[in-house]
C-alpha cells in the first residue's frame, strides 16, 4: 500500500463515516415518516345469516309403509323444542273432521277454532256418529276430559285411515296448516303416540300388496312447513344500524365539525334504548371509543355529545317494526357505531 | 432536520437499519461497507497516481526533447518515479551495454534496445494498473452480494409473517426495509467502482500509448545515433 493508497484510505473513510453521520441524523429522511399504524377497522362476525325461523326445520323422514304401522299417525318432532310439536300436528288435524263430515262438521268446527283449549274434543266428533246429543256437555267441559276418547274403541276404523292418509301426502294440507299453527295449543301433541290411540288401532293390513309402489325409503325432500319467526341477526342488526345512521345523518349534516382535527376517526360505540315508536326511551351511553389518538384525544366527549344530540334531535327514529324485540335482540337496546364526517 | 441521532427504522437511519438486521444480512452489509471503502480508497489513490504520472511524463519528454546532451539528461533526470524516466534508463542502459565493446551489431542493438525499452514500459504499465481489478470485481460482484443479502432478509420478514400470524405492513415493511439496504449498499459500492474502472483503464490506456509513443521516439534517436557512426 503506497501513499496515495494511504491518503485515498483516509479520504474515503472520512467520506464514509460522514454521509453515515448525516444519514443518521436524518438528512435524507422523510420529513414527516409516516408512521406505520393500523387504522381501526369494523369487522363483525357473522355467524348466522338472514332470517331465520325460530323453530327448528324437524326434518323427519316420513314414515316408512310396513304394513301395521300403516294406521300411525305420525309422531310429534323429539319433545326439545316446543313449537315444532303445533307444526307437525297440525297438518294431520284439518283433514280430521272430513271422514265424519255428515253428522258433527257443524259443532266441532266452530268451537276448536275460537278457543284453543278445548282442542281436546276433537277425538268425540268420532263417537258422534253413534250418539250425537252428549256432545254439547261435554264440549265446554273439553280439559277435564282427555281419558273420553278410550271407551269408543268400536269405530275408530275411520279415524286411523283418516291420519294415515295425510302423513302420506302432507303437502296439500300445508298451506291450511300454517295459519292456524299459532292457535292449535301443544295440549294436544301428545295424541299421536298416546298408548291408548295405538291401542285402538287396527293392526291387519288392509293394503294391496302394491302398496309400495311409488315410494322410496331415501328421506324426503319436503320442507317443514315450520312457521317462520322474525329472528335477528348480524346483517339485519348492521341494516338497521345503516338506517339509524342514515336517518340521524341531517341532523349531524348540520352540526359544526370543523376545527377538530382528527376527530373523523374517532368511532364512539352508544347505547341506544328504543321505544317501540322509535323515540330515545334514555339519553344514549357510550359504551366504547376507538381510533382516540393523543392527537384527537381532548374531542372524544365531544364527538359523544355530538352524536347524542344528533340521535335525539332525529328521533323518532322509523324502524322496522319486527325487529324491535325478537328472541335474539333487536332495536329497543342496540349498539350505534356513530362517528362525525 | 433536528440533530438527534435518529434509531428509528421508519427514518432513513444506516445504524438503526443495520443493528435491526439478521447475521447474516449484517455480515453483508459489513462486507459491502468494507468493499466500498475500498473502492473509494482505489478511486482516491488512482486519480492521484494517475494524475500526477500523466502531469510528470508531459514534463520529462518536453524535458527530455530539449535536453542537448542525453547523458547528461540521464544522470540528472533518470531516477525519476516515472513511466517514462524507468523507460528512458531502461533504453539508455542497454544501449551502453551494447556499444561497451568494439564491434557494434546496429540490427542487433536496434532489437535489443526496442526489447527494453518495450519490457520496462508494459512493467510499469502493470505497475499502474495493478488493483485496477479489484475495482471490476467489485463493480460486477457487490450488486449480487447486496441481492443475497436481501433476499435472505425478506425470506427472513416472511417467516416473521408466518411467525407472527399477521401479515399487516407494520410487521413487514421494517424486515424489507432492512434488507433492501443491502442491495442499496451494494449499489452503493458498485456504481462508483465501475464508473473508476471505466474510467481509469481508460487513463492507464492513455498511459500505455504515451509510453509507447515516447519509447518509438528515443529508439528513433538511439537508431539514428548508431547509424551516424559514434
Amino acid at each position: 500500500m503506497d501513499r496515495a493508497e494511504k491518503i485515498g484510505l483516509g479520504v474515503a473513510v472520512v467520506g464514509h463515516v460522514v454521509l453515515l453521520g448525516l444519514l443518521s441524523v436524518g438528512f435524507l429522511a422523510t420529513p414527516n415518516p409516516a408512521k406505520l399504524q393500523q387504522t381501526p377497522m369494523e369487522v363483525s362476525l357473522v355467524k348466522d345469516v338472514a332470517l331465520e325461523a325460530t323453530a327448528p326445520q324437524a326434518v323427519t323422514p316420513p314414515a316408512q309403509s310396513r304394513a301395521p304401522d300403516t294406521g300411525e299417525p305420525e309422531d310429534a318432532a323429539p319433545p326439545a323444542a316446543a313449537e315444532p310439536e303445533p307444526a307437525a300436528e297440525p297438518e294431520p288435524a284439518p283433514p280430521e273432521p272430513k271422514p265424519a263430515p255428515p253428522k258433527p262438521q257443524p259443532r266441532p268446527e266452530p268451537k276448536p277454532e275460537p278457543k284453543p283449549a278445548p282442542a281436546k274434543p276433537q277425538p268425540k266428533p268420532k263417537p258422534a256418529p253413534v250418539k250425537p246429543k252428549p256432545e254439547p256437555k261435554p264440549k265446554p267441559e273439553a280439559a277435564e276430559q282427555p281419558a273420553k276418547p278410550t271407551p269408543k274403541p268400536s269405530k275408530p276404523a275411520a279415524k286411523p285411515r283418516a291420519e294415515a292418509k295425510p302423513a302420506d301426502r302432507p303437502a296439500p294440507s300445508k298451506p291450511a296448516a300454517k295459519p292456524q299453527a299459532a292457535a292449535r295449543p301443544a295440549a294436544k301433541a301428545g295424541r299421536g303416540s298416546d298408548e291408548a290411540s295405538k291401542a285402538e288401532r287396527p293392526r291387519g293390513s288392509r293394503l294391496g300388496s302394491d302398496f309400495l309402489k311409488g315410494l322410496t325409503s331415501e328421506a324426503s325432500t319436503s320442507t317443514s312447513p315450520a312457521p317462520k319467526a322474525a329472528k335477528i341477526d348480524a346483517r339485519a342488526m348492521a341494516g338497521i344500524e345503516d338506517a339509524i345512521k342514515r336517518q340521524i345523518q341531517p341532523c349531524a349534516d348540520r352540526q359544526a365539525t370543523t376545527g377538530m382535527p382528527g376527530a373523523n376517526s374517532i368511532v364512539s360505540v352508544l347505547n341506544l334504548r328504543l321505544n317501540q315508536d322509535g323515540s330515545l326511551a334514555a339519553t344514549p351511553r357510550m359504551v366504547r371509543q376507538t381510533g382516540v389518538t393523543d392527537e384527537n384525544d381532548r374531542y372524544k366527549q365531544r364527538v359523544i355529545d355530538l352524536g347524542i344530540a344528533a340521535l335525539k334531535a332525529c328521533s323518532p327514529l322509523k324502524l322496522p317494526a319486527e325487529y324491535y324485540s325478537t328472541p335474539t335482540g333487536g332495536w329497543n337496546n342496540i349498539n350505534f357505531h356513530w362517528t362525525i364526517r | 432536520m433536528n440533530p438527534v441521532f435518529n434509531m428509528d427504522a421508519a427514518t432513513l437511519s444506516p445504524v438503526a437499519l443495520f443493528l435491526q438486521a439478521d447475521v447474516v444480512v449484517k455480515v453483508v452489509m459489513a462486507g459491502l461497507l468494507v468493499a466500498s471503502i475500498w473502492t473509494w480508497t482505489l478511486i482516491v489513490a488512482f486519480w492521484r497516481r494517475l494524475g500526477r504520472i500523466r502531469k510528470g511524463m508531459a514534463r520529462f519528454e518536453r524535458d527530455f526533447w530539449k535536453a542537448e546532451d542525453i547523458d547528461a539528461f540521464y544522470k540528472a533526470e533518470a531516477d525519476q518515479d516515472l513511466p517514462s524516466a524507468k523507460v528512458f534508463a531502461a533504453g539508455v542502459k542497454e544501449w551502453r551495454r551494447s556499444t561497451a565493446g568494439g564491434s557494434i551489431d546496429k540490427g542487433g542493438t536496434r532489437e535489443r534496445l526496442a526489447t527494453a525499452m518495450g519490457a520496462a514500459a508494459a512493467g510499469e504499465i502493470d505497475r499502474i494498473s495493478d488493483k485496477l481489478n479489484i475495482l471490476a470485481t467489485i463493480g460486477s460482484v457487490a450488486p449480487f452480494v447486496g441481492l443475497f443479502g436481501t433476499v435472505w432478509g425478506i425470506m427472513r420478514s416472511f417467516t416473521g409473517i408466518a411467525q407472527a400470524q399477521n401479515s399487516s405492513l407494520a410487521v413487514v415493511a421494517p424486515g424489507i426495509a432492512e434488507a433492501l439496504f443491502a442491495t442499496a449498499i451494494g449499489l452503493f459500492a458498485a456504481i462508483p467502482a465501475v464508473i473508476a474502472y471505466n474510467r481509469f483503464s481508460h487513463g492507464v490506456n492513455r498511459i500505455e500509448a504515451a509510453l509507447g509513443r515516447f519509447a518509438d521516439g528515443f529508439h528513433t534517436t538511439l537508431s539514428r545515433q548508431l547509424d551516424s557512426g559514434r
